[in-house]
């Protein structure tokens, strides 16, 4: 089966048609795909999240040996800001917490990259956000991948036309990307969590504000590429306080009181999918990814630390057509 | 006579320039056209920096392609959204450079008359804004936004094209994007039942934009909202297109220049970059840097 061909199974996922039978494909397809998932509880910002976060990074089985000396990008999900409206952003406590995490583990560099799909200006955002000074006080350096440098890579996924992908020199000179999203609903594509997050590496200079072009290729689509060619090492959510509604900036604050860890994004985006109570495979991005960057069925997902039953508060989803898959039967 | 910041920035800037021309988005980097055309714009043509800008005009032709636009950079062919700022850049910096680059300027306002966003079916429903204006885009063959609509305007304005039809249905295309409480962000005013939030960089983009217009409700609620807004915004970029936006359109604050001078020396303590000095340089003036020629709006205040 071609990629075009099965794109094409991804779309009838996507009409939210047949999702009984598109469990069936995907159980077929994701046979020898197989990832743990860390949920550690942190019931607020103030928790103590460096321990948790050591504590998913021990369960995961990354230690000294896979982080010595190797620099590290985090890639949180800042977007914009608005008064009172901290949930749209990935909380800087996270950010501080992993990286005295990596930093312990002899990482020879941490630094922060983001570059936003509406708000040009990234320092605009660190002001606002609290961001800018919470990095400052850490000794973080923040990497505008809007105006980075940049290069062509191939596209190793090719579920779009876009060919090459340009991509930040930052980016490209890193060991490992550990996309730091936050754990949000999605008008367009349902839920956004690690893999969309990754949107956010694409330089604005060549794909725009916002970056319509992968809007145009298709977003499940363009997800799928660029995960296939960045290649993330690792997804920590903020799920401490996530949004719901109208999401991914216009929604409200969601109370979920968890960490979310992996090395496998399609793994830990189906896992948050369900600590939302949402149906992973009703999300297209996540449908098309199912056994072609990971898994997402419950039986081919080793769940680790807390469950997901004791987590679970469903979200509200935009009532329009487009997303009633997303919502679980 | 110039302030100490003023001097500052002017010298980071002519050190950040590249001795093949142009400017990056940071000293180290390769030249872009972006930082180029506002670099350009912020230094003069005269005396000693007329050899960087010299320089920095002549990348801009490099950049050019043969169909008349201006890619974003050396390594790649497009997107081409800077082309209005180079036009700019070649129109407006004065002196005696600007004519020998007619004939690139006449090529790109060729294309950017030429070059529309897509348009596609109207959708009330999820838009909350006319999406059969074409205006231009960040990427060719994708939808208009309000920053490269801006920047056309400007640029067909500042070539002698400013009546153009095309320009009349960019300044349709602002004023349609405009959020209902006052100002812009990137170009949606609305997505389904949520009025999304304006953003005070492009609200001042669009004002510049819109300089010289009759009076309009939207326009008067978009110098509101930055008046309001930049009491607080000490960021470079948004603190220099507000105060260059307010500033078309003669409503400059009184305390512009303490708020430049404190974000100017924020900025000198950081790592460099061109278009944040650039912003803050062309924010000093009491006239508006992208407008005074070809309309004559100046303020004296401020």
């Amino acid at each position: 089966m071609s990629r075009r061909e099965m794109l094409g199974v991804g779309g009838a996922l996507l009409l939210g048609g047949g999702i009984a039978a598109g469990l069936r494909i995907a159980s077929g397809r994701e046979r020898g795909h197989r990832a743990d998932v860390f949920i550690g509880r942190a019931p607020d910002y103030y928790a103590d999240l460096g321990n948790i976060v050591q504590l998913g990074l021990s369960t995961l089985g990354i230690g000294r040996g896979d982080i010595r000396g190797k620099r590290i990008l985090l890639k949180p999900n800042l977007v914009e800001t608005a008064p009172g409206q901290s949930h749209i952003n990935t909380n800087p406590a996270i950010i501080l917490a992993v990286a005295e995490a990596l930093r312990r583990l002899d990482a020879r560099e941490v630094i922060v990259a983001e570059g936003q799909g509406h708000q040009r200006d990234s320092q605009l955002v660190l002001d606002e956000s609290g961001m800018g000074d919470a990095l400052e006080e850490a000794g973080l350096a923040f990497v505008d991948l809007n105006h980075d440098e940049f290069a062509a890579i191939p596209n190793a996924g090719a579920w779009t036309d876009l060919a090459p992908l340009y991509l930040p020199n930052t980016l490209l000179g890193v060991d490992w990307v550990i996309s730091m999203p936050k754990m949000k609903t999605h008008h367009w594509a349902g839920v956004t969590c690690s893999m969309k997050n990754l949107f956010g590496v694409m330089p604005g200079v060549v794909y725009g504000w916002p970056k319509n072009v992968l809007h145009y290729a298709g977003i499940p689509q363009s997800i799928l590429d660029i995960n296939a060619t960045v290649k993330p090492s690792l997804a920590i959510v903020d799920a401490i306080v996530g949004m719901e509604g109208d999401g991914p900036i216009m929604g409200t604050p969601k109370e979920v009181g968890c960490i979310v860890m992996g090395r496998n994004l399609p793994a830990v985006d189906a896992t948050c999918t369900r600590i939302m109570g949402l149906n992973p495979y009703g999300v297209p991005y996540l449908a098309l990814a199912s056994g072609r960057l990971g898994p997402l069925h419950e039986t081919n997902i080793a769940q680790r630390g807390e469950p997901i039953a004791a987590l679970r508060t469903t979200f509200a989803i935009l009532d329009v057509p487009h997303l009633k898959s997303v919502i679980a039967g | 006579m110039f302030n100490d910041w003023e001097d500052s920035l002017r010298d980071r800037l002519n050190a950040a320039a590249i001795p093949d021309g142009g400017w990056g988005y940071s000293p180290s980097a390769a030249p872009c056209a972006e930082p180029t055309a506002l670099s350009c714009l912020a230094l003069s043509p005269r005396g000693i920096e007329a050899d960087v800008v010299h320089r920095g005009l002549s990348l801009l032709a490099r950049l050019q392609r043969p169909d008349g636009s201006v890619s974003v950079a050396l390594n790649i062919e497009s997107p081409c959204w800077p082309t209005g700022l180079a036009v700019l850049a070649w129109s407006l910096s004065e002196g005696n450079s600007a004519p020998r680059y007619r004939p690139q300027t006449e090529k790109a306002v060729e294309w950017l008359l030429r070059n529309r966003g897509k348009a596609t079916e109207p959708n009330p429903v999820v838009y909350g804004h006319d999406t059969t204006l074409t205006g231009w885009s960040w990427v060719e063959s994708t939808h208009a936004w309000v920053e490269p609509t801006a920047y056309a305007i400007l640029a067909l304005r500042a070539a002698g094209n400013g009546e153009h039809p095309r320009v009349r249905e960019g300044i349709r295309l602002l004023l349609d994007r405009a959020i209902p409480g006052g100002g812009w962000n990137y170009g949606n005013p609305r997505i389904y039942k949520s009025t999304l939030r304006p953003f005070p960089g492009p609200t001042g983009i669009a004002l510049t934009a819109l300089a010289g217009q009759p009076g309009d409700s939207r326009i008067e609620a978009g110098i509101a909202y930055l008046g309001h807004e930049l009491l607080h915004v000490r960021s470079p970029l948004s603190l220099g297109w507000g105060l260059i936006g307010l500033t078309a359109w003669g409503r400059r604050p009184d305390d512009a220049s303490v708020w430049l001078e404190k974000s100017a020396k924020r900025a000198l303590l950081g790592r460099p970059s061109p278009v944040n000095d650039a912003l803050l340089l062309l924010a000093r003036s009491a006239r508006c840097p992208m407008t005074e020629r070809s309309l004559g709006v100046a303020t004296t205040n401020g």
